[in-house]
């Protein structure tokens, strides 16, 4: 590290701590799970960035979609992004969770997933290389030092449309809101 | 057993049943709805022991829904069933009251793909236990695997009538 890095560093000490401890919850969904093993074992090792895969949501400030999301995996995304703590940056991975991907016209994958909860950010293409998540991560880093990368914050502000969303999607939810929805406004 | 043998024993026993053996390792057998039950069994006490698969078809044109059971054998280092592969039972049921008794006291693992075929297809299996949704959140008003069910209208009546979540207002 630079001398000068020292000194941004210690004055923003807590986005430095974001930017270089990103850990991914170890949540998959669909076929683009098949590009982490390489991402996070010795050939490309995402520990050099700071991404190592966590167990469990509580731990984790990272998530990753990787693949189609069909409306069962939805529910499980939605708990498991529900339940991960805060600053949490979530990507989506691979061109299904962006616009369907090639089940465009498919009766149960979701399309267009910024409509149920927020992301920070796209890698496109099918499959994407692993190379990509490292793009997406330096790329995030960026985001963190300009304070752009806020979708959290959206959804905490944004929550009754989140939740109206993903109500219309999934019938009734089983669970309560994680923020108050004021009726009123 | 040998091939040669089988196919006459299926032709003798159950006669109002077409069987079909002009593919190589692939017995045929056009089997009438009432007669599956009895036919599996009979397969069954003869070596074939594994059913690997139930699959639907919806001919919608001439209105039926044409169910096949795939059997085949545990025993395939035994020249009989190495001459005569698979066995397709096929049998065909009508769209309008798709409707057939399950084989589950027949072969056990009959169960999820019967389950399967009705969320999909809609056809019911009188005697199954328990005819839940396997896989499908939603409900549909056409089973989507049937031909009629129109997949883009769909998408578009229900995915994209949802709404993009509006910018925050500053």
């Amino acid at each position: 590290m630079d001398r000068e890095q020292v000194i941004k560093a210690l004055k923003d000490s807590g986005k430095w701590g974001h930017k270089y401890s990103l850990w991914a919850v170890y949540f998959c969904t669909g076929c683009g799970i098949i590009e982490i093993p390489p991402v996070i074992t010795s050939r490309w090792d995402a520990e050099r960035f700071g991404v190592i895969p966590v167990a469990s949501p509580r731990q984790a400030n990272l998530f990753l979609i990787t693949g189609y999301v069909s409306v069962k995996t939805l529910r499980a995304i939605i708990r498991t992004y529900e339940q991960m703590g805060e600053p949490k940056y979530t990507v989506g991975f691979g061109s299904c969770p962006i616009n369907g991907g090639m089940y465009w016209d498919s009766y149960n994958t979701i399309k267009k997933l910024d409509k149920y909860i927020p992301i920070d950010g796209w890698i496109a293409g099918c499959m994407p290389r692993p190379e990509a998540v490292f793009i997406a991560v330096t790329h995030l880093w960026t985001l963190i030092d300009k304070g752009m990368a806020n979708a959290y914050k959206k959804y905490r502000k944004q929550y009754k449309y989140y939740r109206k969303n993903q109500e219309m999607a999934l019938g009734k939810l089983e669970w309560p809101p994680l923020y108050p929805i004021n009726e009123d406004e | 057993m040998n091939k040669k043998n089988l196919i006459k024993q299926l032709e003798l026993t159950f006669s109002d049943n077409e069987v079909n053996t002009f593919e190589e390792n692939v017995i045929k057998i056009y089997a009438k709805k009432e007669q599956v039950k009895t036919i599996l069994r009979y397969l069954k006490d003869n070596g074939y022991n594994h059913l690997a698969l139930i699959s639907c078809v919806d001919w919608i044109k001439e209105k039926e829904f044409e169910l096949i059971y795939i059997l085949t054998s545990y025993n395939d280092n035994n020249e009989t069933y190495k001459e005569t592969g698979y066995i397709y039972l096929k049998t065909k049921i009508s769209r309008d009251n798709p409707e057939i008794g399950t084989v589950i006291n027949v072969f056990e693992n009959a169960e999820p793909y019967e389950r399967e075929i009705h969320e999909l297809f809609g056809v019911k299996f009188s005697g199954h236990p328990r005819l839940i949704p396997l896989f499908l959140e939603r409900d549909y008003e056409v089973p989507p695997f049937r031909k009629n069910f129109d997949t883009r209208k769909y998408v578009k009546d229900v995915f994209e009538s949802i709404p993009v979540i509006p910018e925050e207002e500053e």
